[in-house]
């Protein structure tokens, strides 16, 4: 288990070190005593439950929306919620970051195949992603304000799907992205919002200087844009993360996905099931900053009654820390950064 | 107080809360995202509570930085939305 400093939140799993928590002198912390919180949640979810029909009430030809599919249970159900729920004509895309575990690719391949939806798997190259998850775990790219939801590499990572579904979204004419977000590791929100590439580059304008600088120019062709593309967008595709607006509790999510072909992988962590990267992302955001990435979302979870405190407590210390050494030599760590990340090379 | 204040007191109110963020560590006059306060996903977050709160619907033409690239400059474009709604 990856030890996390400090005293935790005695009713949800926050830690004292989650920026801006304050703790009674019984230990519970601001966001459980805050009451106002769960009524904000509860209207954005009322509100985003009503645009999401308003956008899917209209069909759109090739297809209603582009499924940015991982392979985990959560961006599974989104595809079957997609499809059987609400529908729609989808094309199911999976970034293939070269860390997907072995069952999580079969997964794509066996849910999309039950579902009868178009597949669409893209590779980056391979150097260039080591060099940018490198970058992430021995560099500030991120601020740290930003980083309270998710760690750095994943955060290079998502963005990299965000910005490929993007592309795919304009030059096919589909209106809508569907991601498997959670409440937690999203603002309640961004449920649905306009995804407005130009307005928003403002804030990737500074982490991606720092990437480039790191990484090399390549950047801007994988985060980037070309205007010519961007110029002949009439309106920008619409985010929606459906299973924001499912009160589900994991195993349910597991249990009607399993219905669909869906398998649990071995060798992944417990907060995440499809991706062995997460692992050592988790590891360097919990060695920078004291709390794990994904706190805020199981904390909204138990909030919500959707999972106890001591689940919730079991899957972030659920980690095959035994495979770091080996995750790090993959991405191409030298013995020296090997030793500045606390780990022992080979 | 006139209108365009009262709606920064509002503004200022939900970015303090909602970015964990204390009201005199705010530029005023800065972008948000440039303090370093918001990302992408913040940007957001504002345009829908300026929807919300005072009711005005922000169109993909409003989204630029001159509309959003201060808090001021938000509390200014909101109110004179507000104005012309009136």
């Amino acid at each position: 288990m990856i030890e996390v400093r400090g005293v935790r939140c005695v009713r949800c799993i926050l830690s004292a070190a989650f920026p801006g928590l304050t703790f009674d002198a019984d230990g519970v912390c601001s966001v459980c005593r805050d009451t106002t919180v769960e009524t904000r949640l509860d209207e954005a979810i009322t509100r985003a439950s009503k645009q999401v029909h308003e956008l899917f009430a209209k069909r759109h030809q090739p297809y209603d929306a582009i499924v940015c599919n991982s392979g985990g249970k959560d961006s599974s159900y989104t595809l079957a919620l997609a499809v059987q729920k609400y529908g729609l004509r989808v094309l199911s895309f999976t970034l293939d970051n070269g860390f997907l575990a072995p069952v999580a690719a079969e997964n794509i391949r066996r849910v999309t195949d039950v579902l009868g939806v178009e597949q669409l798997t893209y590779r980056p190259s391979m150097s260039f992603f080591r060099k940018v998850i490198r970058a992430t775990a021995t560099l500030p790219i991120y601020r740290e304000q930003t980083l309270t939801r998710i760690s750095a590499g994943c955060n290079a990572c998502i963005s990299l799907v965000n910005t490929m579904a993007l592309r795919i979204a304009i030059e096919k004419n589909i209106p809508c992205i569907l991601a498997g977000f959670t409440l937690g590791q999203i603002p309640a929100n961004a449920i649905v919002f306009r995804n407005h590439f130009r307005f928003l580059a403002d804030s990737r304008k500074e982490s991606l200087a720092r990437l480039t600088e790191a990484v090399g120019e390549e950047v801007d062709a994988y985060y980037n844009l070309p205007d010519a593309l961007l110029d002949r967008v009439e309106s920008y595709p619409h985010n929606v993360n459906l299973l924001c607006l499912e009160e589900l509790s994991e195993d349910a999510i597991i249990e009607r996905v399993s219905r669909l072909g869906w398998r649990k992988p071995e060798g992944v962590d417990g907060c995440s099931s499809n991706c062995e990267l997460n692992t050592f992302n988790n590891y360097v955001h919990e060695r920078r900053f004291g709390f794990s990435p994904y706190e805020l979302e199981l904390s909204i979870l138990i909030r919500k009654g959707l999972m106890s405190r001591t689940e919730g407590l079991a899957k972030i210390g659920d980690n095959p820390v035994e495979r770091l050494t080996e995750f790090a030599a993959g991405l191409g760590f030298s013995p020296d950064e090997h030793r500045e990340l606390g780990l022992t090379p080979r | 107080m006139n209108l365009e204040e009262t709606v920064r007191v509002s503004l200022l109110g939900f970015v303090t809360q909602s970015f964990n963020v204390a009201a005199a560590k705010i530029d005023m006059n800065k972008s948000l995202i440039d303090q370093g306060i918001i990302d992408s996903f913040g940007l957001v977050e504002i345009a829908t509570f300026i929807e919300q709160e005072f009711r005005i619907v922000v169109k993909e033409s409003d989204m630029t930085r001159e509309a959003f690239g201060s808090m001021n400059k938000m509390a200014h474009f909101i109110s004179g939305r507000m104005e012309k709604s009136a």
